[in-house]
């Protein structure tokens, strides 16, 4: 697999590129700013980018347009974008159209090294990758007459599994179960919150959102 | 007292000593008598009615132009009106048999013509204004003059004069009729520049009474003109229209003394201005000034030597205007010190003595209305210290945010990664394995525990994605129904997002945590260049800016802005906070 980097911080993004590499996958560019990254992938559009949501020139959002850019010129080119806070709000604008082929994540994540480079592999592969925080704080909103509430503890754990992006086989493997297990677990889920069943990975991502946030 | 120092364009000429005005209006008075003895002892046809037109026509010149100048030294105008009254005397020697005399009064016969059209033109400053005027003016001088030679050259009106060279009747008679239809097309002419002029007088002048009056007035010379229309042809009724002529005539100069005088009128109003400035504690005293000098146009500013700088009556900022361009401006000083100046129209700078009672009369009103521009001054002044204070608080947090987030947190990342990549290659040693990855939790929780620091400082992703997403991402967290409405928010200038972004998440949290609230509305536009940002809940109501700093808080920060936090809370029915933030 090949990636390229868009990260102002030197420490950090050498520390990313060796990480990468060590997982072997191979690291094409290592840019500075949102427009070196741009540049690159004009030039070579690789498997997928890991950009840091705070960029120069003003570290505002140059490299939330960068990842904007890429996802609308670039659709087989996986965007994990990374960031020091994640914000429901920049959630729902990166996953606006799809969550095929998107991640976002606290910068922290790259230290859980296998976790971060499942979620890269993900998103290169057209899945979704998106912080469990995003849906904990979501799921925290207490409301009235909720349908959340009807979920068990259990629902509830692949609920937020499901909508970080976790593959069937994927959430099967971090609660023990069988994959079946998880198949039924979340057609359960579906059912309970009135979410139509879809088959792709990445739109059941957005359908869970949305709900959440209506 | 008020010592008042006029700076106006081109004063004071010395008005004329009283024995000069008491010796004119005695030689008037005389030159009367005289006409009246010149009818007596030659054989008029009616001297009766002719002594009295002509004494109608003449006295009013003289005493008119006696007062105006005496009152008004700096206009040439007062001695226009005499000279014109004295020319007409002149030409009544025509009435006797003695050849120079006679002479005399035959030339002076149609200059009297000529000198009222220059009287009419040269109001109210007794100076002629325009290339035209002075044009149309020495050509009715010179025909009236001029030609009136060539016909007494040629033997015209009768053989007591002692100019005839040639008699030829036929030729005089054909020059004199050019001289009165030439005379009369200048009239003519004179009445155009008139309307011409009125035209583009200031609104306010136009509807001067005295003005309208003048207007009037003007007729005088269609009049005359077409007496000389009537004397070239020999028309029917020719006594007929000097009669009316005349008795227009003699009034003119006092509807011109009327005009001059208007500001003395306007005196009374002085008088007025005293028992209003009594009438009301706190009279906009522009407005006030404005009336008594009937100048609309009126501006009126303070000067504040503590700040070294003059203000208008809000305390904003003012200059003090030259003058030119139209504008006239007085320095009213007390105890020595300037308090004010009045700015007005450069017209009102003929009637000084009016400004300075004016300002006489309000002296202690301009000196009372300094303090209170010097209050408003001090007021805006503190507004700009808060406004400074707040963006640099704003500043502060954001840089430190910045720091923080380039800084610590990115090292602290770096550290969590090493941390990570050491716990995965560590495989041979659980015991290393585990310390590693408790460690590296550590140093996630210090990470999670600084990015609270952080977000508390400076809502970054305000400054970075816009109100919009903020707002979206704050009611993402907020456990109420929200229903939000940002829809065609536009990006703003950052501190009026910021403000905004916390009056949302301000009055969010209270309607959480104080009032028990279930269902908000989160309403944020941009109308009429003000951003509004508006919390609707459902909750106990009660909530009190002045109670608890939150509110306050909030108030602060947009009052800074020069906005507005208006909140509605009535127990039991909800709150409703509502800022209006200018951003055009």
């Amino acid at each position: 697999m090949r990636v390229a980097i868009a990260e102002d911080s030197v420490l950090l993004r050498e520390g990313v590129a060796q990480l990468l590499t060590d997982a072997g996958i191979e690291v094409t560019a290592r840019c500075g700013t949102a427009d070196e990254l741009l540049a690159h992938v004009a030039h070579d559009p690789t498997d997928a980018v890991v950009v840091d949501i705070r960029l120069p020139p003003t570290h505002t959002d140059e490299g939330m347009q960068a990842a904007l850019t890429i996802r609308q010129r670039y659709p087989d080119v996986g965007v994990l974008v990374l960031s020091q806070y994640v914000e429901v709000g920049l959630a729902m604008r990166l996953l606006a159209d799809s969550a095929e082929g998107v991640g976002y994540l606290l910068k922290d994540r790259v230290s859980e090294v296998k976790e971060f480079i499942a979620a890269l592999r993900r998103v290169a592969d057209g899945g979704s990758a998106l912080d469990p925080t995003i849906v904990s704080t979501m799921l925290k909103r207490h409301r009235s007459s909720d349908p959340l509430d009807s979920l068990t503890p259990r629902e509830r754990e692949v609920l937020e599994l499901m909508a970080t992006g976790a593959s069937n086989a994927g959430i099967a493997d971090s609660m023990v179960i069988t994959q079946r297990a998880a198949e039924k677990y979340v057609s359960t889920i579906f059912t309970k919150l009135g979410i139509p069943a879809t088959g792709s990975e990445s739109r059941r991502v957005l359908a869970v959102l949305l709900f959440l946030r209506s | 007292m008020a010592a008042v120092l006029p700076r106006l364009p081109e004063r004071h000429r010395a008005p004329p000593k009283p024995a000069l005005l008491w010796t004119l209006g005695v030689a008037a008075l005389a030159s009367c008598a005289m006409t009246v003895v010149l009818a007596l002892s030659e054989d008029l046809y009616q001297p009766a009615l002719r002594v009295l037109l002509v004494i109608w026509t003449t006295l009013p010149f003289i005493f008119a132009g006696i007062v105006a100048w005496r009152r008004r030294p700096d206009s040439a105008f007062g001695p226009l009106l005499i000279l014109a009254g004295f020319v007409h005397q002149l030409s009544i020697l025509q009435w006797t048999s003695q050849p120079l005399l006679h002479t005399v009064g035959q030339l002076c016969d149609l200059l009297v013509v000529a000198i009222w059209l220059h009287v009419f033109l040269a109001y109210p400053t007794g100076r002629l204004a325009g290339r035209t005027e002075r044009a149309v003016v020495i050509t009715a001088y010179v025909a009236a003059v001029g030609l009136q030679i060539v016909v007494l050259m040629l033997g015209g009106f009768d053989d007591r004069h002692l100019l005839t060279v040639a008699e030829q009747p036929a030729a005089a008679e054909a020059v004199q009729n050019v001289e009165l239809l030439l005379l009369s097309a200048l009239v003519l002419t004179g009445v155009v520049l008139l309307w011409r002029r009125w035209r583009l007088l200031p609104r306010w002048q136009r509807r001067r009474p005295a003005q309208i009056v003048i207007n009037c007035f003007s007729l005088t010379l269609v009049m005359l003109a077409g007496l000389l229309i009537a004397g070239a042809f020999q028309l029917p009724g020719f006594e007929i229209i000097r009669l009316a002529t005349f008795a227009v005539a003699g009034l003119a100069p006092l509807a011109f003394l009327a005009g001059l005088l208007d500001a003395r009128l306007a005196k009374a109003g002085v008088g007025e201005l005293l028992v209003q400035l009594q009438a009301s504690p706190a009279p906009d005293l522009r407005e006030l000034l404005a009336g008594a000098l009937r100048d609309p146009t009126l501006s009126l500013i303070y000067w504040l030597p503590k700040y070294g700088s003059w203000v208008d009556q809000d305390g904003n900022p003012a200059a003090l205007p030259e003058p030119v361009g139209g504008r006239a401006v007085t320095l009213v000083k007390q105890n020595g010190e300037q308090v004010a100046a009045l700015v007005y129209d450069a017209t009102l700078g003929e009637e000084p003595e009016l400004v300075e009672a004016v300002s006489a009369a309000a002296a202690i009103a301009l000196e009372n209305g300094r303090l209170e521009a010097e209050l408003r001054a001090r007021l805006q002044e503190l507004h700009g210290s808060r406004t400074r204070v707040v963006e640099a608080q704003q500043n502060e947090r954001r840089r430190l945010e910045r720091d923080l987030h380039d800084g610590a947190q990115q090292r602290l990342v770096a550290l969590a990664l090493e941390l990570g990549v050491l716990a995965e290659q560590a495989d041979g040693d659980p015991a290393t394995k585990t310390r590693l990855k408790r460690a590296r939790g550590e140093v996630a929780q210090s990470l999670n525990e600084l990015r609270d620091v952080a977000r508390g400082l400076h809502p970054a992703v305000v400054s970075g994605h816009g109100l919009a997403i903020a707002l979206e991402s704050l009611i993402a967290v907020t456990p109420l129904e929200v229903e939000l409405k940002v829809d065609g928010l536009p990006r703003l200038p950052e501190h009026l997002e910021v403000a905004a972004y916390y009056v949302v998440s301000e009055s969010l949290t209270n309607a959480t945590k104080h009032a028990q609230a279930s269902q908000v509305t989160v309403d944020v536009r941009v109308a009429d260049k003000t951003l509004i940002a508006e919390v609707v809940d459902d909750g106990s109501g009660g909530a009190d800016s002045e109670r608890g700093t939150g509110l306050r808080g909030l108030a602060d920060r947009v009052e800074a802005l020069n906005g507005r936090l208006k909140i509605w809370s009535v127990a039991g029915h909800g709150t409703r906070v509502r800022a209006e933030i200018p951003c055009g």
